[in-house]
């Protein structure tokens, strides 16, 4: 990752499951190979979900961050 | 997977590979309605094909001049916490989900056997519909997917 990798933030607080992982697949169809996702959510499952739509799709989780008033979660796109 | 891998694996173990999942939309309560949203909309943003066939009295929501999904007696009672409850955790409504999920993909096929029964053409319907389809072509648009009945 550099200063010039394109980084879309994607803020789904206080949306409920399915709308983390909606919000991220609505972001990856416009993303890029080399790519780097950062997901913002409030939603308990999306954690799960995470681990479940990367596996799923074929790309990298970086890091998952329970902040306490939020869960950041940070994907490279790796796959389209 | 490779294709012959996936093929491989859905031998030996039965557990289909195909990237789709099938939700028959038989009742027409409102309880029946929250899952089918949720789960046509995280299927298509799990990347998979959503196929949705609406038969039984659930055809009454899908028409221009929709019926609103009623909750069953046995829930009545519990129906203004949970809706209070999904308002407060902004839980969008089923066919607001179900709205997304066609964003991604998502097709839904009505039964042209309950829409000859109830009256109803392709012209009745509203937006969220695609086709009126038989049971036939629906099993065979979900052969070797993951069917839900609801």
């Amino acid at each position: 990752m550099t200063d010039e990798t394109p980084h879309t933030m994607v803020d789904s607080r206080g949306s409920a499951c399915p709308g983390p992982i909606t919000d991220l697949a609505l972001a990856y169809r416009r993303a890029k190979v080399g790519d780097v996702i950062e997901l913002w959510a409030t939603d308990p499952g999306v954690e799960p979900d995470v681990h479940a739509w990367a596996a799923k799709t074929g790309n990298e989780i970086v890091s998952i961050e329970n902040e306490g008033d939020k869960i950041v979660v940070v994907l490279n796109i790796v796959r389209r | 997977m490779t294709m012959v891998e996936a093929a491989t694996v859905a031998e030996a173990t039965g557990i289909p590979t195909t990237n789709m999942i099938s939700i028959v939309m038989f009742s027409g309560t409102a309880d029946k309605f929250i899952p089918l949203g949720v789960l046509a909309q995280a299927g298509a943003a799990m990347g998979m094909d959503v196929e949705v066939f609406v038969t039984g009295f659930a055809l009454m929501a899908f028409t221009k001049q929709p019926k609103e999904p009623q909750f069953p007696a046995e829930f009545a009672a519990m129906a203004p916490a949970l809706m209070q409850g999904m308002q407060a955790n902004n839980v969008a409504s089923w066919d607001t989900m179900l709205r997304q999920a066609k964003e991604l993909g998502a097709k839904v096929h009505v039964c042209s056997m309950m829409s000859g029964v109830m009256g109803l053409k392709l012209e009745d319907y509203n937006d969220l519909v695609d086709d009126v389809v038989g049971a036939a072509t629906f099993l065979e648009t979900a052969r070797g997917g993951e069917t839900f009945f609801i």
